[in-house]
């Protein structure tokens, strides 16, 4: 294993999950890490409870699973299902990541620099989930709470049936799903907009989003 | 939707006279008004008792039960399915129910009425041509069943062929929950969270501790907690992963398979609402798929990092509802599965649509041959280890899936009755008298969880007793040792359903013999 700038450097290259994961979380015990080639390796740095990983290059599916205290930096693309079931901590993607990003989460913070795929932050419990660019169709399905952030458009059935939470859109969305309606901008939300923007360094104009929120919180049944 | 009881049948709520304290001494007694969860008595301001609304009864007999003269008798109206089959009163009353308000009907428990079962199957007892009986008194007969022995560092070693499986917290009470632990705790066997999350007093009462800090042991051996892990996620995190002695991912469920979970607001209450992560009195509706998985591939990835994050200690179990059992149990074997929980039609729930518990879905007896046969043809049965669900009641019921292949039973309903439960099949109102499906106080007070997860221990080890006497009659000193030649169909459906010899014919049926049945169900 390399040390650069006091970081052990891992290189997964034609190892398996269980291989470089337990070399990771015996590295985690006393400090950071950096794992390069590793895009063919699903659910690495699964379920750390703090330290920091970074991805040096594209990482797999289920990168960040049911992570629980770390903060990941992805300098390339991540896969699908990205921090699914994340509690706490934070990930950070660089460029894309595919469909499903920010699943199930319950808490921590996701932020995807691109793009997203379709079904992100679906079953969202209380995660903040920034994508910087567009997402695909069926974002924030079921979401019961957090805020989902979304700098630019959206496609077809955003939020369907949302119980709870914020999605803040700063482009245009093709239909808007069940149980879901328009409310105007508070300065709360103003203001928490620019601190996630602030945070993140992007570049948006929080007052240009549109709020979207639920309409009934029982639409299943009276 | 409004909580209503389930309209099972018109009951006659008679009240003897003659017996009744308050009809002497009105204002003196009423037990049966403060009891009944559904308003059925009513008391005036005289102190009068009377039976206001005999319609309202669903039949859990808890008025008589606590009535202190026995001056209750709760009967059937009249044998409607003998005289009016179809138009029964309750297939009449649904009608109007949704006539009226546009709505389906929901209920709780499993499916009523007539389904292939194991009562048309008999056990073949030893004698001079096979194996002679051992005997139960005075000879030793193991029933352990190992799951994940050659793949887990902590393999989990059930001391009984039987389990409690999947029931959450908020389908069930907290008190119940507690209850199962205590059970599991005394008779080595697992007890599964469900997916409503884990109430921390679980993981050490399972253990048999009655303290968080595990220094007061009261109850031997201990037992194993499944964690489950499903398509609605709550309460899921690392932490309870790592909580369990193995984790069950669900696939599906006997009572509603391909409908997720159901969990209707009344029952979520800020404490359900607080394990599960969900706004309280919201409906916590599990989707009826993964949102993260699309294929079996994606599932060999999700078992691979649950393994992982629980350091690759724990088994992972599969649990399926009733549907095409050839290809699921495949399926499962080759996602990575130690164990797989095949839930039949008749299997049970807190909530579920009325048409979808009673008519969707493969029963019990009709999942055991092709399930076996998948894992037959994969080369891992008993390895990979295979339990039934679904209107499980006794050690009979157990040794016959056991005999056709099974590696042990686990008891759902029959755990619940064990508490208490009448089956009155209001599970979903959460008015449960008893307390077990309710999560109100007043009738969450009438569950002693001590009490009921004693009578769950006694129940298992009554049960275990039944296994091992109809083991050793049999010519068997090992649950391993059972095989189909120990049964025989008593009809010739159930022959030609489940390929076991028929009474009299002696024979398995002939498609059986020439394999036809295997090819024709995807064998």
């Amino acid at each position: 294993m390399a040390v650069v700038m006091g970081v052990r450097v891992l290189d997964a290259n034609g190892r398996d999950l269980r291989s470089v994961s337990r070399e990771l979380k015996e590295v985690m015990a006393t400090g950071a890490a950096t794992v390069r080639r590793a895009a063919h390796i699903d659910g690495l740095v699964a379920g750390l409870k703090g330290g920091e990983v970074v991805i040096d290059g594209d990482g797999g599916d289920y990168l960040g699973v049911l992570n629980d205290g770390a903060t990941i930096r992805v300098k390339g693309n991540a896969g699908r299902y990205l921090g699914d079931n994340m509690t706490r901590g934070m990930i950070v993607v660089e460029g894309n990541a595919g469909d499903g990003a920010g699943q199930y989460c319950y808490g921590g913070t996701i932020v995807v620099r691109g793009n997203a795929g379709d079904f992100a932050a679906v079953m969202n419990k209380g995660a903040t989930i920034v994508i910087g660019g567009n997402v695909g169709d069926e974002v924030a399905t079921y979401m019961l709470a957090g805020d989902l952030v979304i700098v630019g458009n959206a496609g077809r059935n955003l939020g369907n049936y949302l119980i709870r939470g914020n999605i803040y859109v700063g482009g245009r969305w093709e239909s808007l799903g069940h149980n879901t309606r328009r409310e105007d901008l508070t300065a709360e939300d103003v203001q928490k907009l620019s601190g996630y923007f602030e945070q993140f360094g992007i570049a948006a104009n929080p007052a240009t989003f549109k709020k979207i929120v639920r309409l009934s919180e029982k639409p299943f049944y009276k | 939707m409004p909580v209503m009881p389930p309209i099972n049948g018109t009951y006659c709520v008679s009240v003897m006279k003659d017996r009744c304290i308050n009809a002497r001494m009105p204002g003196k007694c009423a037990t049966c008004v403060k009891v009944c969860p559904y308003n059925v008595y009513a008391i005036d301001e005289a102190g009068n008792v009377e039976v206001q609304n005999y319609n309202a009864c669903v039949g859990c007999r808890i008025c008589s039960e606590f009535c202190p003269q026995d001056a209750i008798r709760i009967n059937p109206a009249e044998s409607e399915f003998l005289v009016r089959s179809p138009w029964t009163f309750p297939q009449v009353e649904e009608v109007h129910y949704k006539a009226q308000t546009g709505e389906y009907m929901l209920r709780g428990f499993g499916t009523m009425g007539a389904a292939p079962e194991f009562d048309h199957i008999t056990i073949v007892p030893s004698q001079i041509a096979s194996a002679s009986p051992r005997d139960k008194y005075r000879e030793e007969c193991n029933l352990e069943v190992v799951i994940g022995e050659d793949t887990c560092e902590q393999p989990i070693r059930l001391r009984y062929p039987l389990f409690f499986p999947a029931m959450s917290f908020g389908a069930l009470s907290r008190e119940a929950r507690m209850a199962l632990a205590i059970g599991a705790a005394q008779t080595g066997i697992m007890s599964n969270t469900g997916e409503g999350g884990l109430l921390k007093d679980e993981t050490w009462l399972i253990k048999g501790y009655e303290n968080e800090e595990r220094t007061l042991k009261r109850w031997e051996p201990g037992g194993y907690l499944v964690v489950q892990w499903s398509t609605g996620r709550w309460g899921v995190s690392a932490d309870y992963l790592r909580a369990g002695d193995a984790v069950e991912i669900k696939i599906g469920q006997g009572a509603k398979p391909g409908m997720g979970g159901h969990l209707l607001g009344a029952k979520v209450t800020a404490e359900i609402a607080a394990v599960r992560g969900v706004p309280v009195g919201s409906d916590a509706l599990s989707p009826c798929r993964y949102y993260d998985v699309q294929n079996l591939d994606d599932m060999k990835r999700m078992v691979a990092f649950i393994r992982d994050v629980t350091d690759y200690r724990v088994p992972i179990l599969f649990k399926l509802g009733p549907s095409r059992p050839y290809d699921d149990v495949r399926a499962c074997v080759e996602a990575g599965a130690d164990a797989i929980s095949i839930d039949g039609l008749v299997g049970g729930t807190g909530a579920s649509p009325a048409v979808v518990t009673q008519g969707v879905g493969i029963p019990t007896i009709g999942l055991i041959p092709p399930a076996v046969r998948a894992l037959k043809d994969m080369g891992v049965h008993h390895k990979v280890k295979l339990f039934v669900l679904g209107g499980m009641r006794n050690g009979l019921d157990a040794y016959k899936a056991m005999a056709m292949g099974a590696d042990g039973v686990g008891f759902g309903a029959a755990a619940e009755i064990a508490m208490g439960c009448r089956a009155c099949m209001a599970c979903h109102t959460g008015r449960c008298p008893y307390g077990i499906t309710s999560q109100d106080p007043e009738l969450r007070a009438r569950l002693d969880p001590e009490v009921a997860g004693q009578r769950l221990a006694n129940f298992i080890k009554a049960t275990a007793e039944e296994i091992k006497m109809l083991t050793m009659l049999s010519g068997h000193s090992d649950i391993r040792e059972l095989s189909e030649e120990d049964l025989r169909a008593m009809d010739v459906n159930t022959a030609a359903i489940t390929g076991l010899k028929l009474v009299g014919y002696e024979r398995r049926l002939p498609w059986w013999e020439n394999g036809v049945s295997g090819r024709l169900s995807g064998g």
